[in-house]
């Protein structure tokens, strides 16, 4: 038993820094990165975004998820020595020596306001609420821009060819950080355009299956009430033996 | 400043020990651990962070007086409040809404969308976040959403998995909701246009889920939530409902009576609160990851502080299952960046297995969640064969490429995208080589008890989504999260606007939290302690030992 | 996905060449929404003719109107794109030539221009290589054609043996535009009296009218400002076709279709004894004489519908 408690002792030691904050003693090996342009030393294995939290930033703005799922920590950097402006997740990236960089606290853009039902299913719904988009220049530079390595000018494109199917495959995985609209020559909101075309194509393109519509269509008549009524009265050991006498579905 | 040696993004003593991985998977292929015995099972969750000693304390005032619930859990709600009440003027109040909702993930948007729905009219609704609308767990879920949709797998097959899941603690009446709402919530994620995997003949792809009796999972690639969430963000977005970022709410107010009628809320880049008053409030604030609970890490977003519980229990709302903590088996532990990210139950499902650091097969792979990540635990602490990383941290690897090796070449890459993306952005080959693991905290169980249309024990006050207790029991199934969040959400929306026709905005007054404060003061709680949590502390503790405050 | 000339589809001519020619194909973004039949028809035309029109993977926009400023380096990278799509079927032998088809007059004439000033100019060539670094290095070997062309260099007894049903009393105005000739170092014909319409309308069978008004500018992008001014242009473009006799006219744009068809709603507002005239592509009416199935055609998207013309001509049976 006490050997437990202290197993849970050495667990909470183990990541103290994870979980309450780096401490200096711990750390072996540092970096210099500049943070908006102030040189700070941090610890080599941290991330941009738990580096900055270790520099003394409180993060508020560009952090949400922590796990590159929500777009929020859209970074952009220059290596030393470097022409290139780079574009990364804080959250999701690794600092390195040199790296100069700065967060992007918000992306400004409006998105579309517009009723997902009254919408014709064409390309025309892209010239109508995104009429920009016939401005891409094919530069690609929001594809370079791309933290999920998205090739975001081919889903533009497939909007300007009114290829839903296309630009819902090429969009999925965006997270919608920001980051290529900010770029763009042609101030397309590419995040935007992909997921009006997305809904469309969820709602269009994609319909609804006929076994959920039976499903429905059962559920209206009420056809479960009853067995749900008994389940819900159900005393826990008959719940228990209805639950050990379930059959599991085949696996085909 | 020396630099880290990596060969295939791992430190040289790590590689050492993938060497023998490599080396014994032939031999282990075919050679999978039995699973264990009810005793064996007994015994391995002696280690479980829930079960091992001295993580829970009981509640010594409030509804739930006399219950036990995580140390940290009990610690935040045993919390003086953030504000101190003298300072704040509650007369004026700067929004005047009929329906409130605290919380924008998939519970709180959806609430707003069904409240406008249900006749609220749009200016009258608003919806508060402490970050971003979009920083939450909603946006992470991977795996899917349960829903009963086919012939083969009616609505009480669902009803029996997800009580039996939760050990028969579940509150029955919100489970039925729960199942009789799911192929509704399907219904209405279709009109708003999520993109659901669906195959050739236009069915969905639906998959096994961990305790379900049937394939009921849905799913959107390997970003379920992601896709649901920024849908109904979109749509919330597109009808112009008005919210609020980056601005908590840090107090609820009350009544004479003790309903709830606003709240204060908290900019957190200027500092200043501003005072919202609402005829209705649906809490909806989601889970408790980050505080981290028995030191461990976890897969929630930034913002997953237990806020919702400290407000809804100051004003008198009542928790049920608050006691127990889902920690996920297969946690990421290196590299550090990682740390706590979710690697899903399906690798299992496929053919990896948990090995330790000698090469060898110690668990059988689909052990429960709570079994199987005990048993890493064990192997990491007691037996003492887990590898170190160089932060610090144990684990125990869970050898991927095995699963190349029983589904030929190619699986994973079409399987698992988003993973081997994630590894390889730390130069790591999942088909290569294994990823070290840990047990990492996942879910809150329970929460803020309600009946099946969110409702609480205080009026005026609905509570959807991880925050609400009663659905899950003591576990929770997967894919029944996202579904109840969207369920309840719905739910607790739609009544909420239908509670606001007939009643009056409410005096708002702190009186619940004076009284709070006077128990506080018997029990002897230090005033030091300050509840809402709000954010996590993460800054380095050089840098915050320098800290002064000049302004 | 959903292009109809499948259901077109007929045994290749046996024309004598075993293996049929396989050209880079780049359709542009107007043959994939409103000029679906100018698309249509014309890869069931050059099917049924035995030319393999390949469309190019991951074509982009071709730049359009934009190629006409010659300042800015950065307008030229749609179309050099596309060019080094042309590049890449052709390397991987995916195709047999580096002349890639179009068919919209306009993106011809973005994408000819474009290849033509860039491969001309070393300096640019290398910035734009640079600045698409992800792209592999265009080599500037590649072409630009019309399909006129290519129909122009077959055989043109290959070409009535596909006539089945001659145009006959059918009598038609080719329309050239702006875009297929000039400027004139990209052109496909003499841009004062063009013939190439001429010539293969002939061997069709049909009754050529000729008309001084065929090069006369439909008014292009005006009709987004002003599109009165443009029904003004088609007015006129028009009714000297009817003058001529002319009972139709033909182009390979979509945007002059679009002029000349559509905007004669407007014609009709300030002209109200206007008679409308039915405006075909020119592979619509190449589909109707060798008689493939008028699905390709897709005459839905016409305005001024010309199934009537077709069928009191008896160029088309009555309910298809
Ligand atoms: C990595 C991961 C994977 C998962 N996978 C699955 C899965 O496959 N299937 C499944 O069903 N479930 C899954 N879950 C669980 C599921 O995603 C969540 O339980 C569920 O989405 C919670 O939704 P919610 O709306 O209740 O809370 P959240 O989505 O967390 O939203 C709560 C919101 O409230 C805000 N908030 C908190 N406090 C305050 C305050 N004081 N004032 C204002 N706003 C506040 C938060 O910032 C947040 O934006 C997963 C969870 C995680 C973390
Ligand atoms: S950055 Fe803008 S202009 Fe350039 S390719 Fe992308 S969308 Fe087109
Ligand atoms: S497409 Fe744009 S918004 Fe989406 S993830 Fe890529 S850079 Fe970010
Ligand atoms: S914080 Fe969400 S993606 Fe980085």
């Amino acid at each position: 038993m006490s050997e437990s408690k202290t197993m849970m002792e050495k667990i909470s030691e183990s990541t103290r820094s994870l979980t309450t904050g780096v401490d200096t003693r711990d750390v072996e090996h540092w970096v210099t990165i500049y943070i908006m342009g102030r040189g700070y030393s941090v610890p080599a294995d941290l991330t941009i975004m738990t580096a900055m939290e270790f520099a003394g930033y409180k993060l508020i703005r560009s952090c949400g998820c922590r796990q590159g799922f929500c777009g929020a920590c859209a970074t952009i950097f220059r290596r030393e020595g470097q022409y290139k402006l780079e574009s990364a997740l804080a959250c999701q990236t690794r600092v390195e020596d040199g790296m100069c960089l700065v967060q992007i606290p918000f992306s400004p853009a409006e998105a579309a306001y517009y009723d997902i039902a009254a919408e014709s299913y064409d390309y025309s719904v892209f010239s109508k609420h995104y009429p920009e988009v016939a401005r891409c220049v094919s530069c690609n530079t929001c594809t370079k821009a791309c933290p999920q390595d998205l090739e975001v000018m081919d889903y533009i494109q497939s909007a300007i060819k009114g290829d839903f199917e296309s630009l819902a495959e090429q969009s999925f995985d965006c997270i919608q950080c920001g980051l290529c609209a900010l770029r763009c020559p042609a101030e397309i909101v590419q995040y935007n355009v992909g997921h009006l075309g997305r809904r469309m194509f969820g709602r269009y393109g994609s319909p609804e299956p006929e076994h959920l519509k039976t499903r429905l269509a059962e559920m209206e008549r009420g056809e479960f009430s009853s067995v749900l009524d008994a389940l819900v009265g159900a005393s826990t050991e008959k719940l228990k033996e209805l639950y050990a006498a379930r059959v599991r579905e085949s696996d085909e | 400043m020396s630099e880290v040696k990596y060969i295939g993004g791992y430190p040289e003593h790590m590689r050492q020990s993938i060497e023998i991985v490599n080396r014994s998977r032939a031999r282990r292929k075919d050679a999978v651990p039995a699973a264990m015995s009810a005793e064996q099972r007994e015994e391995t969750l002696q280690v479980h962070p829930d079960y091992a000693p001295g993580g829970k304390r009981e509640l010594k005032i409030g509804p739930n007086k006399g219950d036990p619930v995580p140390v940290p859990v009990a610690d935040l709600l045993e919390s003086y409040p953030l504000i101190d009440e003298t300072e704040i003027d509650l007369s004026v109040a700067d929004h005047e809404v009929d329906v409130m909702i605290i919380g924008g993930g998939l519970a709180g948007t959806a609430a707003a969308l069904l409240a406008q729905d249900q006749g609220v009219e749009r200016e009258k609704i608003l919806l508060i976040n402490k970050l971003r609308h979009g920083d939450c767990n909603s946006i992470m879920a991977e795996g899917g959403t349960q829903a009963a949709d086919r012939p083969i797998d009616p609505p009480d097959r669902h009803f029996l998995d997800t009580i039996g899941g939760g050990h028969y603690a579940n509150k029955p009446e919100v489970v039925r909701a729960l199942v009789e709402d799911a192929p509704l919530v399907m219904h209405w994620l279709e009109e708003l246009g999520v993109v659901f995997d669906k195959r050739d003949n236009g069915d969905y792809v639906e998959n096994w889920g961990g305790g379900t009796s049937a394939r009921r999972m849905h799913s959107c690639r390997d970003y379920t939530g992601l896709e649901e969430f920024r849908v109904l963000r979109d749509e919330f977005r597109a009808r112009r409902i008005p919210s609020i970022e980056h601005s908590p709410a840090i107090e609820l107010t009350t009544d004479e009576s003790g309903r709830v009628t606003g709240a204060v809320l908290y900019n957190l880049e200027t500092g200043a609160y501003q005072v919202v008053s609402a005829k209705a409030t649906v809490l909806a604030t989601g889970g408790f990851g980050r505080l981290h609970i028995r030191g461990f890490p976890t897969t929630n977003h930034y913002g997953a502080t237990a806020d919702g519980l400290v407000l809804a229990y100051r004003a008198g709302a009542k928790l049920r299952d608050a006691d127990t903590v889902q920690y996920h088996p297969t946690g990421a532990a290196y590299p550090v960046q990682i740390v706590g990210f979710l690697l899903t139950e399906k690798l299992r499902s496929a053919g990896a297995q948990p090995i330790n650091k000698d090469g060898e097969a110690f668990v059988f792979p689909l052990e429960p969640r709570d079994v199987e990540a005990s048993a890493i635990i064990r192997e990491c602490y007691v037996r003492e064969n887990g590898i170190t990383t160089p932060s610090g941290l144990r684990g125990v690897w869970l050898d991927t490429p095995l699963i190349d090796a029983i589904h030929g070449e190619g699986y994973i890459d079409r399987a698992f995208p988003a993973m081997k993306r994630m590894y390889a952005r730390f130069d790591i080959d999942i088909t290569v080589d294994p990823v070290l693991i840990f047990p990492t905290l996942h879910y809150q169980n329970g929460g803020v008890e309600t009946d099946p249309d969110g409702a609480t024990n205080i009026e005026g006050l609905w509570v959807a989504g991880e925050v609400s207790g009663g659905i899950h029991g003591k576990n929770r199934l997967m894919g029944n999260s996202t579904l109840g969040t969207m369920v309840f959400g719905r739910r607790a929306g739609a009544a909420a606007a239908a509670y606001v026709k007939s009643a009056d905005a409410g005096e708002r007054t702190f009186r619940h939290v004076e009284q709070f404060v006077e128990l506080l003061k018997g029990a002897g709680v230090d005033s030091s302690r300050r509840a809402p949590m709000l954010l996590p502390e993460y800054r380095g503790k050089a840098s915050l030992a320098r800290m002064i405050d000049v302004w | 996905m959903t292009s109809e000339q499948t259901s077109t589809t007929r045994a290749a001519p046996d024309t004598g060449s075993p293996k049929r020619t396989r050209l880079p194909y780049y359709p542009g973004c107007t043959l994939k929404t409103t000029g679906k039949g100018l698309e249509d028809s014309a890869l069931a035309v050059a099917e049924t003719l035995g030319v393999e029109l390949v469309e190019l993977p991951r074509w982009n926009c071709c730049g359009v109107v934009t190629s006409l400023t010659d300042d800015d380096l950065m307008r030229h990278i749609a179309p050099i794109r596309n060019m080094v799509r042309v590049q890449e079927v052709s390397d991987a032998g995916l195709v047999d030539d580096k002349r890639v088809v179009t068919l919209c007059s306009m993106c011809f004439n973005a994408l000819k221009w474009s290849n033509a000033r860039i491969v001309g100019d070393a300096e640019d060539l290398k910035s734009l290589n640079d600045f698409m670094y992800l792209e592999e290095d265009y080599r500037g070997d590649a072409e630009v054609v019309h399909f006129l062309e290519i129909l122009k260099e077959l055989d043109p007894e290959a070409i009535a043996e596909q006539v089945k049903t001659p145009l006959g009393e059918l009598n038609v105005a080719p329309y050239y535009g702006c875009t297929l000739l000039r400027p004139k170092s990209i052109g496909i014909d003499d841009p004062e009296d063009p013939t190439i319409q001429q010539e293969l309308l002939e061997i069709m069978g049909a009754t050529v009218i000729d008309n001084p008004y065929k090069t006369v500018c439909c008014g292009s992008y005006q009709t987004v400002q002003d599109k009165y001014a443009v029904a003004e242009l088609t007015h006129g473009i028009l009714s000297h076709a009817r003058a001529a006799g002319a009972e139709a006219v033909t182009t390979f744009c979509p945007l002059c279709a679009f002029n000349l068809d559509n905007r004669q709603r407007e014609v009709l507002e300030k002209h109200p004894d206007f008679e409308p005239m039915p405006v075909f592509y020119f592979t619509q009416l190449m589909a109707v004489a060798f008689g493939l199935n008028p699905k390709c055609c897709r005459f839905d998207l016409n305005h001024t519908d010309p199934r009537p013309l077709l069928r009191g001509k008896g160029l088309m049976k009555e309910g298809a």
